[in-house]
């Protein structure tokens, strides 16, 4: 009788980590679309940053420190974006597993090349980024190297389903190869925009667009009205193909530009979720490159 | 034999061979620097084509990279690492510097504000003067130790000098939601006690904390172990043993040894996705030695304090949030309260024994506060109370009666040019020292931050 008690033990035991999905904590909502496409159904997905919060601004939330407590691995984005909350999400976590230089610690950005490193700055020119751009979401060439480097971390923390992710991570650059050929294909070469928060650079470093001028003179900071009047003169004389702004900033700015200038302005999701057909990644590049064309 | 030979053999062709390499050294010296020479107008050409190529490759880029993505994507450059806060530098730990500085206005004199107690809670009056003050420079120090511990140290430099106001270290990697901190801290007792005066909203502490542990809260030698479960929604265990030094609550002759135990309990949801509440008991018990009663005398006795704390925190968009927060705190103390003269000799009644009176106080006080802010300005208001629903003192059983209820209004207009720069002016109505006087209270303060961006707790 024992010993049948003890089979039965011992196959629940080993049952229960293949069925256990892996617990991935994204900070922003694009890396837990990527994460996704990575891991599928074996991961379970928190998100802390809602799609309409900005994340320059986000607050470090008691639900969050929960979330990062049940964690088996938090992904971010890194180059200091999410430096206001996630270092204190982290140690108040009282969670060893996703510590800095743990498994479960990955910071996204290490895989990618980032854009404009200042070689000085200081607080002066605004709430700048010391590590570079940090919007690296929005170029498919870095987004590539993310999702490898996402499926080496699952397969590092639920080696049990390497192969799995392995062959999710070649599906996955499978359609962003197509879909990449359908991206080029669109007509954004040589076209020229202004921008409300630098968000766009490596879209436009990789499509060949120009992004003449930013509505906010310094990172973080909103506009004066003389330097929404050298904008209305930049607009006027260089006629950009549109103005931009993202649903969680700039949106009025940039209409009331639109207005005193009759340049066309565009309104774009900034990450995924922040409109309903934003619903992953690559709807979120679609609706991105769209609304630019 | 043939070994012998073999080294015979060896030597005799070096020996040959040593002069003849010294005779043509400087011919072959020649043909050296000819070689270096033709090298060098190689290595000149490869150069040239090397950038012919680059310019080429330049040229070409933006077709390539807008076309298909490689399906190897080459490696990155390995990135300096960049640590849990950010900075690349190992060798240096963050740093930060916070400018509080402020300007401040009454219609009392200075010697008026110097003995502005709150009778039936403390002797200690308001330390501000008026004018130009500084409160201080604080210097923060912040950095990871090892893969198990994070050293914080808060050093305030004041007119009067340097301080330790914090240096504690807090543990990264104790399994089962454990974690320990160590040093000397601000006690996580109820809400506004574990944060920085340069972020709180108002420029003072409220008063129920100003009236049960003074006006910078209770700071403590000591340690701290919280436990957080992994449940369905936030909730945070933690115990202090502290050394008990607070002037006004324990007093620093208390005990020796630690004699202050705080416990508390934090929970908290999200009712939406803009909006959070906090909420939460605490309580700390402990020896007590103090001559901040009452004038000339001293108390020895127990002491507990309970507090309540409720935050409730609504954040629609980038530019507007909305925050009220409430504390409720309750204090008991039991003990001797012993009488002195005017040269600190114990007082003597008429048979030649010492004055001691049994002291109880059981008194209760809260504070709400409420700020909206929208844009680059934060507009906010609060109400103190002491002797909200318990008012009790008895001196050897018998009830003394205070006047009133100690109350303070308070209202405050922030501008924040960025996230590292604050401007406020706050007015107090003051009506806390039970006499028709009222403190009309002006702040002009400036808080401004440089170096490394801690992050902010909730």
């Amino acid at each position: 009788m024992n010993k049948y008690l003890l089979a039965v033990l011992m196959i629940l035991l080993a049952a229960t980590p293949s069925l256990a999905k892996v617990k991935v904590v994204t900070t922003l909502p694009w890396i837990g679309s990527i994460a996704k496409e990575i891991g599928r159904d074996n991961i379970e997905i928190t998100t802390l940053i809602k799609p309409m919060q900005d994340p320059h601004f986000a607050e470090a939330r008691p639900s969050m420190i929960l979330a990062a407590r049940k964690a088996d691995i938090l992904m971010y984005n890194g180059l200091e974006l999410e430096i206001g909350y996630l270092p204190r999400i982290i140690e108040s976590s009282n969670n060893p597993g996703i510590q800095p230089g743990r498994t479960g610690n990955l910071d996204c950005s290490q895989f990618i090349t980032p854009m404009e490193k200042p070689s000085s700055f200081d607080r002066s020119m605004g709430d700048v980024h010391p590590l570079g751009n940090p919007h690296y979401h929005f170029s498919p060439k870095n987004i590539l190297r993310v999702a490898e480097g996402m499926a080496n971390a699952l397969s590092g923390i639920d080696s049990g389903n390497a192969d799995f992710y392995r062959s999710n991570l070649q599906l996955f650059k499978d359609r962003l190869a197509e879909k990449q050929r359908q991206w080029s294909s669109m007509p954004l070469k040589g076209k020229k925009y202004i921008s409300y928060h630098k968000l766009f650079e490596y879209l436009a470093q990789e499509n060949g667009f120009q992004i003449l001028g930013y509505i906010e003179p310094k990172p973080g900071i909103p506009p004066s009205a003389g330097h929404i009047e050298e904008m209305i003169a930049l607009i006027k004389k260089a006629k950009p193909n549109a103005i931009i702004a993202t649903y969680v900033a700039g949106k009025k700015e940039a209409a009331s530009l639109s207005l005193k200038t009759g340049a066309r302005s565009v309104v774009l999701p900034h990450d995924v979720g922040a409109t309903e057909t934003a619903k992953d990644w690559f709807s979120l590049m679609d609706e991105v490159l769209k609304g630019l064309e | 034999m043939k070994r012998w030979a073999a080294f015979l053999f060896i030597i005799f062709t070096l020996c040959l061979s040593m002069p003849s390499y010294g005779a043509d050294i400087e011919s072959r010296l020649k043909a050296l620097e000819d070689t270096i020479q033709q090298q060098g107008e190689t290595i000149k050409e490869q150069h040239k084509i090397i950038n012919e190529l680059r310019e080429e490759l330049n040229n070409k880029k933006p077709q390539e990279t807008a076309g298909t993505v490689k399906e190897e994507a080459e490696k990155p450059k390995a990135q300096a690492a960049s640590g849990l806060f950010g900075a690349s530098a190992l060798s240096n730990p963050n740093i930060s510097l916070v400018l509080d500085t402020f300007v401040y206005s009454s219609n009392l004199t200075e010697e008026e504000l110097e003995n502005r107690s709150i009778p039936g809670f403390t002797t200690e009056g308001l330390e501000n003067r008026k004018g130009f003050s500084l409160e201080a420079a604080e210097l923060f120090l912040f950095a990871p130790v090892d893969p198990y511990f994070n050293l914080y140290a808060t050093i305030p430099v004041t007119e009067e000098g340097v301080e330790l106001e914090e240096a504690f270290f807090v543990t990264t990697s104790l399994p089962h939601g454990l974690q320990a901190k160590g040093g000397k801290f601000k006690s996580s007792f109820g809400r506004i006690n574990s944060q920085h005066p340069h972020a709180w909203d108002f420029a003072d502490i409220p008063l129920p904390y100003r009236a049960f542990m003074g006006g910078e809260g209770v700071i403590e030698k000591g340690a701290q172990v919280t436990f957080f479960p992994a449940l369905p929604f936030y909730t945070l265990l933690g115990a202090e043993v502290l050394q008990g030094e607070n002037e006004i609550l324990f007093g620093e002759d208390a005990k020796s040894g630690p004699h202050a135990y705080t416990f508390f309990a934090k929970a908290s949801f999200d009712l939406t996705d803009d909006s959070t509440i906090l909420f939460g008991p605490s309580v700390m018990t402990g020896k007590t030695k103090t001559g901040s009663i009452e004038e000339d005398t001293e108390f020895e006795g127990d002491s507990r304090l309970y507090g309540f704390e409720l935050t409730y925190k609504w954040k629609p968009s980038r530019g507007r949030n909305f925050t009220v927060q409430s504390e409720y705190l309750y204090r008991t103390q039991e003990g001797d309260l012993s009488a002195f003269d005017e040269n600190g000799d114990a007082l003597l009644d008429e048979d030649g024994e010492a004055v001691v009176d049994t002291l109880k106080r059981a008194q209760d006080g809260a504070y709400i506060q409420a700020v909206y802010g929208w844009d680059r300005w934060r507009l906010g208001a609060r109400y103190d109370v002491l002797d909200l629903f318990k008012d009790e003192y008895q001196l050897s059983g018998e009830e003394q009666d205070f006047d009133g209820k100690p109350w303070r209004g308070t209202g405050m207009l922030e501008f924040h040019p960025t996230e590292f720069s604050r401007i406020k002016l706050q007015y107090n109505h003051d009506k806390s020292a039970r006499n028709e006087e009222t403190n009309h209270e002006w702040w002009l303060q400036f808080i401004m931050g440089i170096g490394a961006h801690a992050a902010h707790p909730f």
